[in-house]
């Protein structure tokens, strides 16, 4: 490990001054991403300022609103059943991360600002189109988590910014939804994965939303393919346009995990899978 | 730099001075002088760093040391009962073959722990998606299957 000083502050206020005075320092919130870069010398840290002691960042409250505080552990996440009745998929998609060990440290925010193609928390978040909550010592602003990522480990963070919290409105309770992953292994991040969210009226898609995951440099929103299924009655072969349209919008790539080739087979397999599991 | 912490380890309350940059794992066989926390992978995928911190299962080759300032770690040492006495568990791991070359073994019996204090009647199936964490070379995982739920019998018992 290379030496690096660390700090616990306790509250926002304490943050802001640390950042003032160490600009190249780093945040950490559960570190098991980062202490990972750290011992793999991909990054080479001087200071770390935890974000662990601040509890009004673990708080997830449920109103109209509701807010998931970013420092919220992946196991607190799964535990909280008034969240699992509301958003079952994103309880799906928290249960399938690692293993016991890593989800009892591993944060929600900690999972969207490493800002892997993989991450799994953030596929259900984008079809429930959440929105992320980035504050400073100037202020708050929100982004719409689709734009919150900009590339393999870039997020529209700026220097001095923390997520706080993720937002999502109430009413996106009302659609059907569903997770689905591949790894290698049970515990394994994901070669491919998919999430699809449907809006129905009785026989007819309303509406519908599709992410992918691990076949593009950011976890991926595919419009094209939603745009297919909207007020109509989706058929199969509708399905196979859409799994066209999907092998069009992304990019994948081969790597340890997984060849390109590969990954495009599982996401046509898994919008297949994911919209026959919805309509029933 | 150094900075003093304050924490519970086995029942006893430690207090040490830890360069900022250490891990759990680092002042465990340090300073601390508990070597049957081991170090594998060092990168949270074997499990046989892990340890208890507040009722939870963690792998301590990713936990900064500071972390645990005024919180509660149970390590493998913290298990014996009076005496010097194997656990329940640990006896279990010992009946049943769970244990072969021994290195991943403190891993397992801590994270069987975490799971038998919050759920003391776990399927075979919550079993094993509470040891995915935890890789063992040696016995093919079904003695160490079998272990848990004796170790869960044999605590059921004695309540
Ligand atoms: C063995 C193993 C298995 C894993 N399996 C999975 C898996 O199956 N699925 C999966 O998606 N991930 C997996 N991961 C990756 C990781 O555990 C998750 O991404 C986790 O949610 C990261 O959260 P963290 O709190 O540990 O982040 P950290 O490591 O603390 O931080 C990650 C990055 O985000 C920044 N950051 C964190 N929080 C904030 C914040 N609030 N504001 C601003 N910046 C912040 C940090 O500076 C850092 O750059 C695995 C990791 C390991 C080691
Ligand atoms: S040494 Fe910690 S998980 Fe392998
Ligand atoms: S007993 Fe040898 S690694 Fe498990």
């Amino acid at each position: 490990m290379n030496k690096f000083n660390y700090f616990n502050p306790k509250s926002l206020k304490e943050i802001w001054e640390l950042k003032e005075k160490y600009p190249d320092s780093w945040y950490i919130a559960g570190g098991t991403d980062l202490m990972v870069k750290i011992k793999n010398r991909e990054i080479k840290p001087s200071t770390l300022i935890s974000l662990r002691s601040i509890p009004e960042l673990s708080v997830i409250k449920t109103e109209d609103v509701i807010s998931i505080g970013s420092l919220t552990t992946i196991t607190d996440l799964i535990n909280h059943t008034k969240l699992a009745s509301l958003f079952p998929i994103l309880i799906q998609a928290a249960k399938m991360i690692g293993s016991p060990q890593i989800r009892n440290v591993a944060t929600i925010g900690g999972n969207l600002c490493n800002c892997s193609p993989c991450a799994d928390t953030a596929l259900p978040l984008l079809v429930l189109e959440a929105r992320a909550i980035l504050t400073n010592s100037k202020g708050s602003r929100e982004v719409p988590l689709n734009e919150f990522f900009l590339g393999p480990a870039k997020s529209c963070l700026n220097q001095t910014e923390i997520l706080t919290q993720i937002h999502i409105d109430k009413s996106s309770s009302n659609f059907q939804s569903t997770f689905l992953k591949k790894g290698r292994v049970r515990m394994d991040l994901a070669i491919a994965s998919v999430a699809v969210l449907l809006e129905m009226k009785e026989k007819t898609c309303l509406q519908a939303r599709i992410a992918a995951g691990s076949v593009a440099p950011v976890p991926l929103r595919l419009y094209q393919v939603e745009e297919l299924f909207q007020n109509s009655i989706i058929t199969s072969e509708m399905i196979k346009e859409a799994q066209k349209i999907a092998l069009n919008s992304i990019s994948p790539i081969t790597d340890v995990r997984s060849t390109d080739v590969y990954r495009r087979e599982i996401i046509g397999v898994f919008i297949k899978q994911a919209i026959q599991e919805l309509l029933g | 730099m150094k900075k003093e912490i304050n924490f519970v380890l086995n029942d006893s309350e430690v207090t040490i001075a830890v360069e900022t940059h250490k891990r759990l794992i680092d002042i465990l066989r340090g300073p601390l002088n508990l070597h049957g926390t081991r170090e594998g992978c060092g990168e949270g995928e074997c499990g046989a760093c892990t340890v208890i911190v507040d009722s939870r299962a963690v792998n301590s080759c990713l936990y900064p040391a500071i972390e645990v300032e005024g919180k509660k770690v149970i390590t493998i040492e913290g298990l014996l009962n009076r005496g010097n006495q194997l656990s329940a568990i640990q006896k279990a791991f010992v009946e049943k073959g769970g244990i072969q070359c021994g290195f991943c073994t403190p891993g397992m019996i801590m994270s069987t722990k975490a799971l038998l204090d919050s759920n003391p009647n776990p399927t075979d199936e919550e079993i094993r998606n509470t040891l995915v964490g935890n890789l063992c070379r040696c016995t093919g995982y079904v003695q160490i299957i079998d272990s848990v739920k004796l170790a869960a019998n044999t605590l059921k018992k004695s309540k």
